[in-house]
């Protein structure tokens, strides 16, 4: 009896241990019972008309049972979509009711009080905005693309790496600043692991499996959101892009942290930023074009999109929350 | 007498490890559709431009089992959502969709092999979880989370959160800045030529 016990008692546990896997590396063949599974469940549950399953073109048939009328999208639109255009309504009707005050609009209210920003300047920041979309598409990506054209990714990757080291000491005293002694110590392992078997910081052995010492970001502006400095309202500067007056300061002040400001005349200084931001922007054409592209008014989507990752930085410092709490976003 | 207490202390145990057993599904279902996209993908017989139609449409099949998006659509316009009429809010959930297919179907085409790892699952409540993954590519990782929610028995995806950044969000400022000088219609109106364009 008791080893009875025992024995499904154990089984139980392994199973239980088996679907918490910490981490699991995608498959490329998922088990095939899971597939059949989900397609049975879905099969169940599907309408004659939403044959969502099956990627055979049967479910283009124009005639839909279900087709409600909303402006259909005719065959003229631009976007080849035949299955759209044959189920106009997506979900069940009882999906489009109201939403109730209570539940999810109060807790989309929370979230848009929190990851909002003031935008007085507004005019000035629009204006901004097209100026430095101008400098990219005019100046920096035909520079940013020869440059990449001259130099092969990898030695890109190493120049980035580089300048990663070198600004070091900002990501080290600001964890410091922010009593944050594990990240401060972890930067500290890197910075001494990359520079003497990294080349002097062109590679990254610390960030490798074995050592395993991830880059963390770190900064005064972000220093300065631990210790309760709010971000009062949106700046766009031309050149460095979003920013808040708290931001602002916290860039000027951790260019003090730069090496290469002590490091003779200013031009050395401006001149290794050019480069590295040439380098930087080398190795990511495209993500502004997309983002751009993406977007349905770019310049507050950009202004969102700062707002969002600075309140996760101050708020995680950087990480993901932490286990078993709800993520920023959702509640506090 | 003895033979069905054993039962019932087996039941309960069972019972009491399938809870927690249970938080396992998000994460699953999650990664049985990354990987159904991942197929498709990496699928030999749909090489060339001309098997792009194809893949699309196969594509769209797994996102219409993966996500939930009307109730992406509700959240993206949060409490705007009620001021658009039932038939408003109908064509508002296929444009977004669309508006989102034409932004991301390059993307999503342009993989290669990159590593997806799937991290941590995180249940924020009975029917609603978030899953960190992260895809890892040859001089970064990006940190990918899905939020799923419990709807007819099947977890479905109602936002994804790139690097830090909320897509749901991200589009709701948008459409609020929109919403707080324009009529609904407006905003269909800017939808619409968006698909098109």
């Amino acid at each position: 009896m008791k080893s009875y016990l025992v024995a499904v008692t154990l089984c139980v546990v392994l199973a239980w241990g088996c679907a918490h896997k910490p981490a699991v590396v995608s498959n490329p063949a998922p088990p095939a019972d899971a597939h059949q599974v989900r397609e049975a469940m879905a099969a169940a549950k599907s309408e004659p008309s939403r044959a969502t399953t099956s990627p055979l073109p049967t479910s283009d048939a124009p005639s839909s049972p279900k087709a409600v009328a909303v402006t259909p999208l005719d065959a003229k639109s631009s976007l080849p979509s035949p299955e759209l255009s044959a189920k106009s309504v997506s979900g069940n009707l009882d999906d489009y009711q109201d939403i109730e005050e209570p539940a999810p609009a109060k807790e989309n209210e929370k979230e848009n009080e929190k990851a909002t920003i003031a935008d007085p300047l507004e005019p000035f920041n629009r204006a901004m905005f097209q100026f430095n979309d101008k400098l990219y598409f005019w100046v920096m990506k035909p520079i940013a693309q020869g440059y990449s054209k001259v130099v092969p990714e990898k030695a890109r990757v190493s120049v980035g790496n580089f300048y990663t080291n070198l600004s070091f000491p900002i990501r080290f005293v600001n964890s410091l600043l922010q009593a944050n002694f594990e990240r401060a110590a972890s930067e500290l392992g890197r910075f001494i692991i990359n520079t003497v078997w990294g080349i002097g910081g062109l590679l990254d052995p610390a960030a490798s499996k074995e050592i395993d010492l991830k880059k963390q970001k770190a900064d005064f502006g972000q220093t300065l959101g631990v210790y309760g400095v709010g971000q009062g309202f949106y700046i766009h500067w031309p050149v460095f892009g979003p920013s808040s007056p708290r931001d602002t300061v916290g860039m000027v002040g951790d260019t003090f942290l730069y090496p290469s400001v002590y490091f003779g005349a200013w031009e050395v200084w401006a001149g290794s930023r050019v480069i590295e931001r040439t380098n930087d922007a080398s190795l990511h054409i495209g993500d502004y074009e997309a983002m751009k592209e993406a977007a349905i008014d770019p310049y507050v989507a950009v202004r969102d999109a700062y707002v969002q990752y600075r309140l996760k930085m101050i708020k995680h410092q950087g990480g993901p929350p932490p286990p078993g709490k709800p993520g920023l976003l959702e509640y506090d | 007498m003895k033979k069905p207490i054993s039962i019932v202390i087996t039941i309960l145990i069972i019972c009491l490890f399938m809870l927690p057993a249970y938080a396992g599904v998000p994460m699953n279902t999650v990664q049985a559709n990354v990987n159904k996209v991942l197929d498709v993908l990496r699928d030999p017989k749909l090489k060339g431009e001309a098997a792009k139609e194809i893949k699309k449409k196969k594509l769209r099949a797994i996102y219409e089992q993966m996500f939930d998006d009307v109730e992406l659509g509700k959240r993206t316009l949060g409490r705007n959502w009620n001021s658009l009429s039932v038939p408003q809010r109908q064509e508002f959930v296929i444009l977004f969709r669309q508006v989102l297919e034409k932004a991301y179907i390059d993307k999503i085409l342009a993989y290669t092999n990159e590593k997806i790892v799937y991290e941590r699952e995180t249940m924020i409540s009975p029917t609603q979880a978030e899953i960190q993954t992260k895809v890892i590519t040859a001089s970064k990782e990006v940190p990918i989370t899905y939020k799923v929610i419990l709807k007819g028995g099947s977890w479905k995806v109602y936002d994804v959160v790139v690097e830090n950044i909320s897509l749901v969000m991200n589009y709701r400022t948008q459409f609020n800045d929109i919403l707080a000088k324009n009529k609904p219609e407006q905003l269909l109106e800017i939808l619409r030529k968006k698909v098109k364009g």
